[in-house]
């Protein structure tokens, strides 16, 4: 007999079934946008720049049902739905109703990971209420996101983030889909690989290669073979083959960087064209990174050229960058070298990272408050 | 509708309620004022949902009605109109409504007041009077320690509540964010006694401190468990409390420090200044080494170098170092009254007091960091 253990004895209570919510907002800039113009309801309508170059950023379920989806270049949506009714972004108004979710999220836990503007992991296993199960709360929770903002939001439950988020796609829209702990390995058993969240095309293709097309597959691959061919993500792969899925939500998901970058209406040759674009870029980035108090000391440059070939240039300094001037200066010492460029630039990218304001808070003591 | 009043009038009204309207709104109605013509004169009110001002201004009313006109561009108008200017408004049949004074014409596109919206406030259960100053000074020492935290939204406010001490009833002011803490008192006004514990939101909080204009007056002061509602001469602001359980504070308020130390503040604060200088990123750690009589302020930045200042202070305790966020030694240096502040410390893990020497009608409580 080994020594006994007091923590498990207390059987059960070591593994608690967590109660996770993943809420996912309908169509959310296409659905605002219809919201706040009655003209747009119940037509096609893309979240987006028309013109050549633009990028739909969000688009309405009629748009959708011509295939139209974000991320489509501008010019494809408008073939494929010649109805199609582009709209600017209003991105303040996004992230005002964002906020407005997020409160009505914080009435009910404060274990909230917002992944976007849009989504989030809610964790309610000791925020319920006597009696009140997660399927109610995630109802309540979608009736008063409708109620306060007049848009419709889907919800997963499950007991694990990866199920949850793999529910909240059941439904979609304005739907609520459950997946309990006995049924979680079935329905991952039965769910195509490329439909995992985590696993993007390229994984996709490679286990194909392997030999794996579905949950089953992949719950039936050793995970030694796994861990081979896919490293660190290959165990990842392995659990949520089983319906297992650990990761805590992290209310205060840490950032690693601050970037911004954009693509230009004509290609641009010349170092005093980079000068001008890289300008406007710089300022927003330095503002974010003043909004959210964190400088960092490594700067990344990125250039997309117009054959789509892209390089990154990243130089890392002693001190965090100090300010606008500051970042501009480090950007363009990384740019010059590139101007003048026989091949024309479409895309110019500025990112900052290294952030050292992270130590300086994890040293800072916080109060033990009773129930917080 | 149609008024007329006197520039100066008018910009100062809108003054007042014009700061509450956000400059981003997704509702149109919420960029605009309220404006009613009544036989009290104009009356001006701008909500964020959350938060209503209003204030009824002498105007000679021509006739009677109401509409809404957006709020900022409307203050900005009435800011450009010369001194002394007369202004009258008057209600057009299309929707619009024009705005005159002097050789100035604007005709302004308005909204129905009908979709204007109410803080439906219902029964305010208590009610008392306040000085100004009082008040005023509830808010400036306390709103530094407002957590802006969205998660903990319960910390995103001021929590006030009467408290009984040795028979006596404090109506007391406390924020904080988690790393520290302020706590104001005064003894409770007649009407307070039994009120329920209530967190005033920040945006609330700041209004109120900005309306605050004569020192001397009474504010009157009606509460719910949801609402509360200010009166401050002419301005009545209105604000829905935060919904949510302040946390029971006082267990983190230490009782047992007995390691006692005072500095003058002001040389305290200026040699804080000095050497967090050497911290290049913002929020860095001053360690306090504290022995008999003496107080060595210190920063190290493995970059740039590091920097010592050494302090006479009262301090006759056990030797002790212990490390503060510097920006937070002088946020609360900048609140203390007395020209000597006092510290009042366990050891480099736990939380120290630090107040005024005499007088105990604030408080503070700081977490170290590590150093």
């Amino acid at each position: 007999m080994s020594a006994p253990e007091p923590a498990a004895s207390s059987s059960g209570e070591a593994r608690k079934i967590r109660k996770i919510i993943h809420i996912d907002m309908d169509a959310f800039f296409a659905s605002v946008e219809q919201r706040d113009n009655p003209d747009l309801r119940g037509k096609p309508v893309a979240v987006g720049h028309g013109r050549a170059r633009g990028v739909v950023a969000a688009a309405s379920y009629e748009a959708r049902a011509f295939g139209v989806h974000s991320a489509m270049p501008s010019v494809t949506a408008q073939r494929k739905c010649p109805e199609l009714i582009f709209t600017p972004p209003r991105f303040d108004v996004y992230r005002a109703v964002s906020l407005q979710i997020r409160k009505i999220f914080a009435r009910h836990t404060p274990l909230i990971e917002p992944l976007s503007l849009d989504e989030a992991y809610l964790d309610l296993t000791d925020c319920l209420d006597d009696g009140e199960t997660a399927t109610q709360a995630a109802e309540k929770i979608r009736a008063a996101i409708l109620a306060e903002t007049g848009l419709t939001a889907s919800a997963g439950v499950s007991y694990n983030k990866f199920l949850a988020k793999m529910a909240s796609d059941q439904r979609k829209p304005n739907g609520l889909f459950v997946i309990t702990p006995k049924q979680g390995p079935a329905f991952v058993a039965a769910l195509p690989v490329r439909k995992f969240h985590g696993v993007g095309p390229a994984t996709a293709d490679k286990m194909k290669k392997l030999g794996i097309e579905t949950g089953a597959d992949l719950r039936a691959c050793d995970p030694h073979v796994l861990a081979h061919h896919f490293g660190k993500a290959g165990a990842f792969y392995a659990a949520i083959a089983r319906g297992e899925d650990h990761r805590p939500v992290k209310p205060d998901r840490e950032r690693k960087s601050i970037g911004a970058e954009n693509t230009f209406l004509a290609d641009i040759f010349t170092p005093e064209a980079m000068q001008e674009k890289i300008a406007p870029i710089v300022t927003k980035v330095f503002a974010a990174c003043e909004r959210l108090r964190l400088f960092g000391r490594t700067v990344t440059v990125k250039v997309k050229y117009a054959d789509f070939q892209q390089l990154t240039r990243a130089q890392t300094q002693s001190a965090p960058v100090a300010s606008c001037d500051d970042l501009s200066h480090r950007a363009q010492n990384l740019l010059r070298p590139l101007f003048p460029s026989s091949k024309g630039v479409r895309l110019l990218g500025v990112t900052v990272s290294g952030f050292e304001e992270m130590q300086g808070e994890a040293d800072q003591l916080g109060f033990a408050f009773p129930c917080d | 509708m149609k008024v007329t009043l006197e520039r100066s009038a008018l910009l100062k009204s809108l003054g007042h309620v014009h700061r509450v309207v956000e400059r981003r709104n997704t509702i149109p109605i919420l960029s605009n004022v309220l404006l009613s013509a009544s036989g009290e004169g104009l009356q001006l009110k701008a909500t964020d949902l959350d938060l209503e001002v209003t204030e009824i201004t002498p105007a000679d009313i021509g006739q009677k009605g109401a509409t809404t006109l957006p709020a900022h561009t409307l203050y900005e108008i009435v800011r450009k109109l010369p001194d002394g200017a007369q202004v009258s408004l008057e209600a057009g049949d299309n929707g619009q409504l024009q705005l005159r004074s002097g050789r100035s014409r604007f005709n302004l596109q308005s909204l129905p007041e009908s979709d204007f919206p109410d803080l439906a406030t219902g029964d305010l259960t208590h009610a008392f009077k306040i000085p100004a100053a009082e008040l005023k000074r509830l808010i400036d020492k306390t709103q530094f320690a407002i957590s802006s935290e969205e998660t903990r939204y319960y910390l995103n406010g001021v929590f006030m509540h009467v408290a009984e001490v040795d028979g006596q009833a404090f109506l007391r002011a406390v924020a904080t964010d988690g790393h520290r803490l302020a706590r104001l008192e005064t003894p409770a006004p007649a009407g307070a006694v039994g009120m329920p514990g209530i967190i005033i939101p920040r945006k609330a909080v700041a209004e109120v401190q900005k309306l605050i204009e004569d020192p001397e007056a009474e504010i009157g002061v009606e509460l719910s468990s949801t609402k509360i509602r200010f009166s401050i001469g002419p301005v009545v602001l209105t604000t829905k409390l935060i919904d949510g359980s302040f946390p029971d504070y006082a267990r983190v308020i230490p009782t047992q420090n007995d390691k006692f130390l005072t500095v003058e503040r002001k040389d305290f604060a200026e040699a804080v200044d000095r050497v967090s200088t050497i911290s290049s990123e913002r929020g860095r750690a001053v360690k306090l080494a504290v022995s008999d009589g003496k107080l060595v302020l210190s920063v190290t930045n493995p970059d740039s170098g590091s920097a010592v200042e050494e302090l006479e202070v009262d301090y006759d305790g056990a030797a002790l170092e212990i490390g503060f966020n510097a920006r937070y030694l002088l946020d609360i240096a900048g609140q203390l009254d007395s020209d000597t502040a006092l510290f009042k410390m366990n050891d480099s893990g736990s939380p120290t007091i630090i107040a005024d020497r005499d007088g105990a009608s604030a408080l503070y409580v700081l977490m170290p960091m590590r150093v």
